[in-house]
């Protein structure tokens, strides 16, 4: 018995992580969602936490706790940097905006031979694992939930449906989305630290454009009514095409079409319901 | 909700099936093997299971393995990503229970699943990989795909000797680790041949404009381009080359990357002179390879290339290796496949003590003429 639960983890051991770096990552596109804005650049924040992480502890060798500080604080800050003129934008300008970002992450980790250039950076360590990645999604997951039924948690649900609204009723909405970024950046950050230190291998074109869809489509699916819904989201798309091996040729195209009659049906998300407030 | 139920089904019942049931006599011999089935990538997976399916296919003819057993392949897709090729090969190895691996295609995903498999002591032999570094992963890691390192010296070193060149334009895709790999090896190669590099010009494998590139390198006026890149980026490099006015006698020099038929189809005449290095050709003359080529032609109705023809020598190896070994453990298989000799379509092959292929004797330099590949004379 104990055998069998032994290999059947395992066996789907990088399906139990995935899930838990990608419901980190959902909470970091939930955090800016949830202010009203819309970003794309949740990939590139990622690269640059795993990037951060993976070359402290392969070039370095510092301890994990540290690679994983470094590997929050360098996408915070960079968001902290580029935050000032790009939070003037908003809705797809904002979008745009942050595509470039991602762009010009990548292109740098592709040209940047000491981080293994296009040939990406291979023979991370194995540390963290599902400890680290289950009790960091917990710990973001609480105080996200806490902050939602809080006064905050009000502000930044009336900036969502209505930013001028929520200006003139006093919230000071430069500072709400500058915070939402940088929290968001530092998540996607750890997320990306957490699963480079589970994959051994890390490339510059794994946190492309393609990624900060797959991302924001977990909000999507799941909807963003409570950072529960969100993580409940990239469960399901990070299981998905897994679940659907039997099905061989037609993984895909099922894959795809359950997503868009889910998304069809209910626009909301899978869980739109709100978080009960208090205070 | 209901969608999500079944899904919460579907996972339980997935579950629950944990594979057991060792094999007795006559029960076949399956072994597993993850290529990229689906998506832009499909094609290279696809050409190498037609491969594996047409020597399996003979093999069991033949008699199978171990006096009489079939040998069985278990598939399984990577679509062409490093997550999905980790995830089949964690279910292969915990589920399946398979001796051996086979695949994955691209050497993106073998970084990824072969420290997973070296890890539970299971042979993966990559039929494809062809970067540097792959068997460096561990000694369970093998592969029969000659790296770049052993073929682009061979067609470097033939062009330099047949058409006497002394300056080259160097152009690479500089956002893959397959031809960044391979741009490694021409730029070192170039260097110990003492061959002068004009420029160095980079490009995405996306890109679909090389103008820019391309007219500065006319400017210079080399005897050849040395060039590192797939094959839809090559054969536009090829047309825009010739549109551009440079001179059809500057030929390209390739990578493995552009060692295929498409090239001939998509860039035509514009990529007249084009030479490459490769393991295998269509047309090699020897009785072995010509019946592989006929079977293949009546099975798929398509010429094979050279992913297919690695793919069918590589089931014949692990086949004999499994023989060798007299059981289908793990270990056991490991040990046997380092000593195999073989001859197939590619020519005489064994395993050096790295796990490499140890004979280059197979390599073919290789010329276009009228959009079709043949050998340089």
């Amino acid at each position: 018995m104990w055998q069998t639960l032994d290999d059947f983890y395992w066996t789907y051991q990088s399906l139990i992580h995935g899930i838990g770096v990608n419901g980190i990552l959902a909470l970091s596109i939930y955090v800016v969602l949830a202010v009203g804005q819309l970003s794309l650049g949740q990939a590139a924040f990622m690269g640059v936490g795993a990037y951060t992480g993976a070359l402290l502890t392969v070039k370095f060798g510092t301890p994990f706790a540290v690679s994983m500080a470094a590997a929050a604080a360098v996408p915070a800050l960079i968001a902290l940097v580029v935050g000032g003129p790009t939070l003037r934008l908003t809705g797809v300008y904002l979008a745009i905006a942050t595509i470039g970002l991602g762009e010009i992450t990548r292109i740098v980790f592709l040209n940047w031979d000491y981080a293994g250039g296009a040939l990406g950076l291979s023979g991370i360590p194995e540390k963290g694992g599902v400890l680290a990645i289950y009790g960091t999604l917990a710990v973001v997951l609480i105080a996200l939930i806490l902050v939602a039924r809080s006064r905050i948690g009000r502000a930044m649900e009336a900036m969502r449906e209505d930013e001028a609204a929520a200006g003139v009723m006093g919230v000071n909405l430069p500072r709400y989305r500058m915070t939402a970024l940088v929290v968001s950046s530092g998540l996607a950050g750890i997320a990306g630290c957490l699963s480079a230190h589970v994959s051994s291998f890390i490339g510059p074109n794994e946190y492309g454009f393609e990624t900060a869809v797959t991302i924001l489509s977990y909000a999507l699916l799941g909807g963003i009514g409570s950072p529960v819904a969100p993580v409940l989201g990239a469960a399901i798309l990070t299981l998905l095409p897994e679940v659907l091996r039997p099905l061989a040729d037609f993984r895909l195209m099922v894959n795809g079409l359950i997503i868009v009659v889910a998304v069809l049906f209910m626009p909301r998300g899978i869980l739109p319901w709100r978080i009960a407030r208090t205070g | 909700m209901r969608v999500l139920s079944k899904l919460m089904l579907a996972a339980a019942m997935l579950a629950g099936t944990v594979a057991g049931a060792n094999a007795q006599d006559k029960t076949p011999v399956k072994l597993g093997a993850i290529e990229i089935l689906t998506g832009p990538n499909s094609r290279y997976g696809i050409a190498i299971q037609r491969g594996f399916d047409l020597a399996l296919a003979d093999i069991n003819k033949a008699g199978g393995v171990l006096g009489g057993r079939p040998l069985a392949l278990a598939y399984e897709d990577s679509a062409g990503a490093k997550e999905q090729a980790l995830n089949a090969a964690r279910k292969l190895i915990g589920r399946d229970r398979v001796p051996l691996i086979l695949g994955p295609t691209l050497s993106n995903e073998m970084f990824a699943a072969g420290p997973v498999a070296n890890e539970r002591k299971v042979p993966i032999v990559g039929t494809s990989t062809t970067a540097n570094g792959i068997t460096a992963i561990g000694p369970y890691v093998f592969r029969t795909a000659m790296p770049e390192a052993d073929v682009i010296p061979v067609t470097l070193k033939t062009a330099q000797s047949k058409f006497g060149i002394k300056r080259v334009a160097v152009m690479y895709g500089n956002d893959d680790a397959f031809t960044k790999s391979a741009y490694d090896v021409m730029k070192a190669t170039l260097e110990k041949l003492g061959i002068q590099v004009l420029t160095t010009e980079t490009f995405g494998s996306k890109d679909t404009d090389f103008s820019a590139q391309l007219t500065k390198i006319k400017g210079l006026n080399p005897d050849a381009i040395v060039l590192s890149a797939l094959v839809e980026a090559a054969s536009g490099i090829a047309l825009q080359a010739r549109q551009l006015g440079i001179d059809p006698k500057v030929f390209i020099i390739g990578g493995n990357g552009l060692n295929s038929p498409k090239l001939g189809e998509i860039a035509g005449a514009s990529a007249d002179g084009t030479i490459v290095g490769s393991p295998w050709f269509i047309g090699k003359k020897d009785p072995a390879n010509q019946a592989f080529v006929t079977a293949f032609r009546e099975k798929y109705g398509d010429s094979p290339d050279q992913f297919a023809a690695q793919a069918y020598d590589t089931l014949f190896i692990v086949a004999k290796a499994i023989d060798a070994a007299g059981a289908p453990d793990s270990e056991k298989i490991k040990d046997a496949l380092i000593k195999v000799k073989h001859t197939g379509v590619m020519g005489p092959f064994s395993f050096s003590e790295s796990r490499d292929p140890a004979d280059t004797s197979g390599v073919v330099v290789l010329t276009m003429k009228g959009g079709k590949f043949q050998l340089l004379e």
